[in-house]
């Protein structure tokens, strides 16, 4: 790594549940009341039939059977639907990248083979596009808010990761710096020498210069350009070495994820795993260590000789041994299809997953993985108010959300896909322009 | 590990519970039936080679073969099968609530309701209560065997992105019937698929129209008697491809287009004026020089000849449009669409021109040419008269869960108004690539005389929590949800011991 201009001391890392409150703004003062849904809490309460849940200042502020109506509420009629939380996607690049093969429209990362000199310093506030299409598309999907990544380059960090919510009212970020990204196994590998040796030794080796710099930056700033590693970069990783920060591991084979739990003890670190397609055949050792996995529940096949493990059975075994699950698109899917989310929760139950506990890994799940578990992520007195309400099963590859409440506001379901679908759904008029076919 | 093993099985026997009753000496008459068979298969396996001689005309010259790589596919052993008090998708449009259907030498003999069909003295007898009956889920855009797993290097064989036109190439010959994928996607219902080249090239090469059936070689897997496809692509994959010696611009991938086209037309028109004064015979005939074979040019031949069916990646709808008038202006015909994320901004044009769009339910963005993608587009060319929506998937894991796929772009016509219900949109994943691929006659639907390739569900295909029970090629049982030993691991799984109790092949 180089140097780089940047060099400010390390900042204290804030991850307290009254600094995310703090960044919710614009939190509606209207009470809205949805009435007669069976209600999937994610809580300890489970599921509520027929129940109510009255929401004030974009907080939940009564949830039960039978709640009396506020004066001067908005009643939304659920019956015979299905209220859950919102859907935390807890890995994605949304807001990164809008067009993943055009060069100008993806920032998710830098572009590989070009030899960009810095990575865990990338910072997806930086660039994040509050303005996304996707944003709206996956909204409609029932997504509430996401985990925004930086996809890695040449460097095995990828960068800082930021959660975002998908109100879309412009203020988008709800929680800053919530992750690190690493790429490990054979996509650290061919990083670092094409051995998967050469990459935990260069991620050792970096944690330990990481150690080394927070001990004493102002010494470290002496050193000769030849002998330091960037100093934003190694700034980046103090959280993660004072084991403050999440540290998102991409790894797949059960060997490498063995290596990684003596890591995390070795170093204090807080490390989540994305991918994990043989997380299953370890799932003893990682619900010990409470290691969380998000992981790709379609993925059945030998891509690689580090999956041939992998099976549609991943979800539930790791359930079964009691390791805290997610799930994510395919690698190369970016975020646009967050929408999709409650499909891979679906196969995941078709193959063995509990119902209950398919609706968990969609919301408190991965809001205990991004930290925000305190605020969001399931529905209880307290917690803000991110909820959808569906026209039925929200596993159900036939069911679409009605609703869309995010911090107490129901939002707008239409989007650039269904401004598309309202242009063009009647052809009789043919090249007309649109105006003259009654069309925006 | 052993435990674990012990609780999928036990698990696996549970989901079997619930109306798919099969007793143990109907399980056993089966494997009889299939040792007695096998004999009788080899025997069928070698005689049929002639097809990939030449033809030698009484004067000498010689007519290349037309199929040098012949099927060697023949059913497998099967007995008689009696499904009965199932809901059938029959993929003609019409379902049937407690329905049966009857399968007899690899062929639908009779499909029907309760009672009106009864099994004959020693069928094998399922009964379907509660489960769902459709015919065997066919991909039309598939790269299995040619991009398989393990994706490596070694085996990254479905693009030949060495020149904008290799219509010279064939899928068949990159195709490796050990892919575990294809056991993947038969255990997603899946018993036909094309495979195609990929979509660097304007020209691609020749697709291989495959059964889903375990072999040794691709030839043991080739659908006997389907047409050849080729494929073609669109826009932003060769301009970007080919950037560096062009074509660089959508004006140059046309232009390019058309020299092929013009210069597979005169080839044509060689071999015919040889063919007439061969055929004419005297003087002339003996004269006669056969021109040099060309198989870039022998493939387009083929397409004029209207032999070769073109399936072409394209996203954007003018673009669509324009191909459409290329191929009036060589007399040719697209067959399908492949992609086609915009075909609901034309849906009306390609409904009056007779092509199919093979499409996704919501893959979108990851190309500016795929940005325009919306839910409704499989419903939107469905509902034009004549309209022929079919659900691609273009993906090793996509194929697993067609049926899905079908559900969700079905869902959302719905929600906009298109009338569409399961008996129509499983045509989507069924009779409409069937049709496309130019093999409607022989399967794609549950109707007698047809090919018995049939999919049990353990409920309605179009919930996410239906799995595919029992899958039927030519009749012969190729996959048993509850029983591994029907569809074992590939060579290439066998012995890994990371995949021990997984669950079986498909799981």
């Amino acid at each position: 790594m180089k140097m780089s201009k940047k060099m400010s001391l390390p900042k204290k890392f804030l991850a307290t549940a009254s600094a995310i409150g703090a960044l919710v703004t614009g939190a509606s003062a209207q009470v809205v009341v949805i009435q007669n849904a069976e209600i999937h809490t994610a809580s300890d309460a489970g599921v509520i039939e027929d129940g109510d849940i009255i929401l004030l200042g974009g907080e939940i502020t009564e949830i039960g059977q039978g709640l009396t109506v506020p004066d001067g509420a908005t009643v939304i009629d659920a019956a015979g639907q299905i209220l859950t939380p919102g859907i935390i996607a807890p890995y994605s690049s949304i807001g990164l990248s809008e067009i993943s093969l055009d060069r100008e429209a993806n920032d998710a990362g830098p572009r590989s083979g070009e030899d960009f000199p810095l990575s865990a310093a990338l910072n997806a506030a930086d660039a994040i596009n509050p303005s996304a299409t996707l944003i709206g598309v996956n909204r409609a999907g029932g997504v509430t808010r996401a985990l925004s990544a930086p996809e890695a380059g040449d460097g095995m960090f990828a960068g800082q990761a930021v959660v975002i919510d998908l109100d879309g009212d412009g203020q988008i970020i709800t929680r800053p710096n919530a992750a690190q990204i690493v790429m490990m196994g054979y996509a650290g590998a061919r990083r670092t020498g094409d051995t998967r040796m050469g990459a935990w030794a260069t991620l050792r080796d970096t944690l330990d210069e990481a150690r080394i710099y927070a001990s004493n930056p102002r010494e470290y700033y002496q050193r000769t350009r030849d002998s330091r590693f960037s100093f934003s970069d190694l700034e980046a990783l103090a959280p993660i070495i004072a084991g403050e920060q999440k540290l998102f591991v991409h790894v797949n084979g059960a060997p490498d994820i063995t290596t990684l739990i003596k890591l995390k003890a070795d170093y204090g670190l807080d490390v989540v795993i994305v991918g994990g397609s043989e997380a299953w055949r370890v799932a003893q050792a990682l619900a010990t260590v409470e290691i969380p996995v998000i992981l790709d529940a379609f993925n059945n096949l030998p891509a690689q000789f580090e999956d041939l493990g992998a099976t549609l059975e991943n979800a539930a075994r790791l359930h079964r041994a009691g390791v805290s699950i997610g799930f994510y698109n395919p690698p190369g899917f970016g975020a646009h299809n967050l929408r999709a989310l409650p499909q891979l929760a679906g196969n995941a139950v078709a193959n063995g997953l509990p119902h209950d506990a398919a609706i968990e890994a969609l919301t408190i799940n991965p809001a205990r993985m991004l930290g925000i578990d305190q605020r969001y992520g399931s529905l209880e007195v307290g917690k803000g108010a991110d909820l959808v309400i569906w026209d039925g099963d929200p596993l159900e590859v036939t069911v679409r959300p009605v609703t869309v409440i995010i911090d107490g506001k129901v939002t707008s379901l239409e989007n650039r896909q269904t401004k598309l679908r309202d242009r063009y759904d009647d052809l009789r008029k043919g090249d007309l322009p649109h105006a003259y076919r009654g069309r925006r | 590990m052993k435990r674990l093993g012990g609780m999928i099985a036990l698990l696996l026997l549970v989901s079997a519970c619930g109306g798919g009753k099969e007793t143990e000496a109907d399980t056993s008459a089966d494997e009889a039936l299939i040792e007695d068979d096998v004999a009788e298969r080899a025997d069928a396996k070698t005689g049929d080679d002639a097809a990939a001689t030449a033809e030698t005309e009484d004067n000498g010259a010689v007519r290349p073969s037309l199929d040098p790589f012949p099927s060697s596919y023949t059913r497998y052993p099967s007995g008689v099968t009696f499904i009965t008090d199932a809901t059938i998708l029959t993929g003609t449009g019409e379902k049937i609530e407690g329905g049966s259907v009857l399968i007899e030498d690899g062929k639908i003999v009779a499909v029907g309701e309760l009672g009106a069909i009864t099994a004959p003295d020693g069928a094998t007898i399922y009964d379907a209560n509660g489960k769902w009956v459709t015919p065997g889920i066919i991909d039309i855009h598939s790269h299995l065997g040619v991009y398989p797993s393990p994706s490596t290097q070694s085996t990254s064989d479905g693009n030949e992105a060495t020149s904008p036109n290799t219509a010279e190439v064939w899928a068949e010959h990159s195709v490796w019937p050990h892919d575990p994928g294809f056991t993947r996607a038969l255990a997603g219902g899946v018993t036909t698929l094309q495979i195609l080249p990929g979509s660097a090239n304007l020209f691609g090469g020749r697709s291989a129209i495959l059964k889903n059936v375990p072999a040794r070689t691709v030839q043991g897997m080739k659908f006997p008697d389907a047409p050849y496809g080729m494929k073609m692509a669109c826009g932003e994959n060769p301009k970007r491809v080919y950037n560096d010696r062009g074509p660089a611009t959508r004006m140059a991938n046309f232009s390019h287009y058309r020299r092929a086209w013009i210069e597979a037309a005169a080839y044509k028109k060689k071999w015919e004026d040889y063919w007439e004064k061969v055929e004419k015979g005297g003087e002339d005939a003996e004269k006669a020089e056969a021109p040099a074979r060309d198989l870039q040019k022998e493939t387009l031949a083929g397409v004029l000849n209207g032999d070769i069916r073109v399936n072409m990646h394209c996203y954007r709808g003018d673009e669509m449009v324009q191909v459409l008038d290329m191929a009036k202006e060589f007399g040719y015909k697209i067959t399908t669409f492949h992609h086609a994320t915009e075909a609901y901004k034309i849906a009306d044009i390609l409904a009056k021109e007779g092509v199919c769009a093979a499409v996704w339910s919501d893959w979108w963005g990851f190309k500016l040419e795929a940005y325009d993608s919306i839910r409704e587009n499989a419903a939107f060319v469905h509902t034009q008269p004549g309209g022929c929506a079919i659900i691609h998937s273009d993906s090793d894991t996509g194929i697993q869960r067609l049926n899905q796929e079908a559900a969700k772009a079905m869902s959302d016509g719905k929600r906009a108004g298109v009338a569409v219900d399961e008996a129509i949109a499983i045509a989507w994943i069924t009779s409409n690539p069937a049709k496309a691929m130019g093999i409607d006659d022989v399967t794609g639907t549950l109707e007698s005389g047809k090919m018995a390739d049939v999919v049990i569900w353990s409920g309605n295909p179009f919930s996410v929590y239906a799995q595919s029970e029992r899958v039927y090629v030519d009749g012969a049982l190729l996959y048993d949800r509850r029983n591994s030993a029907l569809s074992p691991r590939t060579d290439f799984e066998l012995g890994q011991q990371a995949n021990d109790f997984t669950g079986g092949a498909g799981q």
